[in-house]
């Protein structure tokens, strides 16, 4: 949205020659001004555009201000709206009281001051409109972080083809040569087959250095097999790499799910693991991963370590921040419709993921 | 009769380097070889081989399902899976599929041995009988 986009001003009076007043007063805001003879009529109004202000008399037949405002605070949609009562009767601090109970933002006694009322309903305007702009900048940074989690899976499935394609020949090769080296050390001297020998144990160690970095770039079983190979295999070259235990407790009936399904919950729990060893020093860690009765799909991750500092216990709020990779996480699973729940205290942490998960979907594939 | 091999892996430079390997051996000979799953089980029916050298991680279909699918068609044939990603579990879905070993390709040494061992106890020549027959494809 420009930041010259025009808001919509709700204004309502029963009496005609007011309304035109506050339309002479705001007219050099430059918005759109709306007019509504009778609380009905600005419900209508509210029903269908998005309003930034409601001007509004205290006083008017059928429905009076303060039971229009109650209306409008009640519809979650409108809680935001910006009302604004006029009155020239209900004077005392008690009707002010009244007002502000029912969400007002402001109260204007008659006799308007019309530099006054402008400047104020101005403020308003202006706050709707960096609002809105903030919300749409958020939609933005939402679909922009969850192509850049997609981008990213996918320039590390490519990375890790070019290694298995381009590398992994290659150690083959030098393998099966080195092998057939091998059968010859008879006609080589002592020296030689020395050097071989060491041949060897390079060729091997290149081929286990490359290995770990395809597979934790994207696991070769993830597409072949499925996420449950996938992730029996992570766990245990990460309980070999970092000497922490790991249980895996996986209910066999899940099958293949959706890929982007299955590439999220691998990298949840890659990112558990890696926290569990960075930080939390437990030395064991548990994976489960089951149906719920709700159709859900349960995946957890569960530490013995010292817990993590800012959650004492509790679940965390979702707008705390624990570096990027729980905020990935929670990116990876509001694509998903899924939830996240962390609980940490001084014996452990448990990371707990919910996934909605179409059983129909799933056996079809 | 010679021991007749085929061989599917996607790249050239290990086909060539299995090639050299295995033609060491003057009772063992390539009847085939394939870039992809599809077609390697199109040969393995055309060409009826002793012995099946497969790569997992292939384009199209892969080294699993590609065994599968020749198993179903002569089961008596021993498939070796030669792969990057050799694992336990890797393992279990390959035994599930009839491919009796599993070997790392980034450790290849023990192939010619396992391969041996596949083939039998006869120390010359097939000890699988021509397969594709259908009276001889309980061989083993």
């Amino acid at each position: 949205m420009r930041e010259q986009e025009k808001v919509n001003i709700l204004m309502v009076d029963d009496q005609p020659g007011k309304l035109i007043t506050y339309e002479a007063i705001l007219g050099e805001l430059n918005e759109n001004l709306i007019k509504a003879r009778s609380g009905k009529e600005a419900l209508d109004h509210l029903l269908k555009t998005d309003i930034a202000v409601v001007l509004m008399d205290v006083s008017m037949p059928e429905l009076d201000g303060f039971e229009l405002a109650d209306m409008i605070r009640q519809h979650p949609r409108f809680q935001k709206v910006a009302i604004i009562f006029i009155s020239a009767v209900h004077l005392t601090d008690i009707d002010r009281l009244n007002a502000y109970q029912r969400g007002a933002v402001d109260y204007i006694a008659v006799p308007i001051v019309p530099e006054l009322l402008r400047a104020k309903v101005r403020v308003f305007a202006d706050l709707h409109r960096k609002t809105r702009q903030l919300e749409m900048l958020n939609r933005d940074l939402r679909s922009l972080s969850a192509r850049l989690l997609a981008m990213q899976d996918e320039e590390r499935r490519r990375i890790a083809r070019d290694l298995h394609d381009g590398i992994g020949p290659l150690i083959a090769a030098l393998s099966m040569n080195n092998g057939m080296l091998a059968q010859q050390t008879k006609k080589l001297g002592p020296e030689v087959a020395e050097v071989l020998q060491q041949n060897n144990e390079l060729v091997e160690q290149l081929s286990k250095e490359t290995r770990t970095i395809s597979h934790l770039l994207h696991p070769p079983l993830l597409d072949e097999i499925g996420l449950l190979p996938a992730i029996k295999m992570f766990a245990e070259g990460f309980a070999e790499r970092s000497s922490v235990k790991v249980a895996v407790e996986l209910s066999p009936d899940i099958g293949r799910l959706p890929p982007n399904v299955e590439i999220s919950i691998f990298r949840i729990v890659q990112e558990c693991l890696t926290n569990v060893y960075r930080h939390s020093g437990s030395k064991t860690a548990q994976i489960k991963i089951s149906h719920t009765p709700d159709k859900l799909l349960s995946v957890q991750v569960r530490d013995e370590g010292k817990g993590m500092t800012g959650t004492n216990g509790a679940s965390t709020t979702p707008g705390s921040s624990h570096g990027v990779g729980l905020s990935g996480m929670r990116e990876r699973l509001r694509e998903l419709g899924g939830t996240l729940e962390i609980q940490s205290g001084k014996n452990g942490t448990t990371v707990s993921a919910a996934v909605p998960v179409n059983k129909t979907m799933v056996k079809s594939l | 009769m010679r021991t007749r091999f085929l061989i599917v892996d996607d790249s050239e430079l290990v086909r060539k380097s299995l090639r050299t390997v295995l033609q060491a051996n003057p009772d063992w000979e390539i009847c085939g070889e394939a870039p992809d799953g599809e077609t390697g089980v199109q040969l393995f029916k055309e060409l009826h081989p002793n012995i099946v050298i497969l790569d997992f991680q292939m384009p199209g279909i892969n080294g699993i399902e590609a065994a599968r699918r020749m198993s179903e068609f002569a089961p008596a044939v021993p498939i070796v899976l030669f792969t990057q990603h050799a694992s336990t579990d890797l393992e279990r879905h390959a035994k599930e599929a009839g491919i009796r070993s599993v070997v790392s390709k980034t450790n290849a040494f023990p192939m010619v041995g396992m391969i041996e061992a596949l083939l039998g106890p006869a120390e010359s020549g097939p000890a699988v009988a021509e397969q594709g027959d259908s009276e001889k494809s309980q061989a083993e």
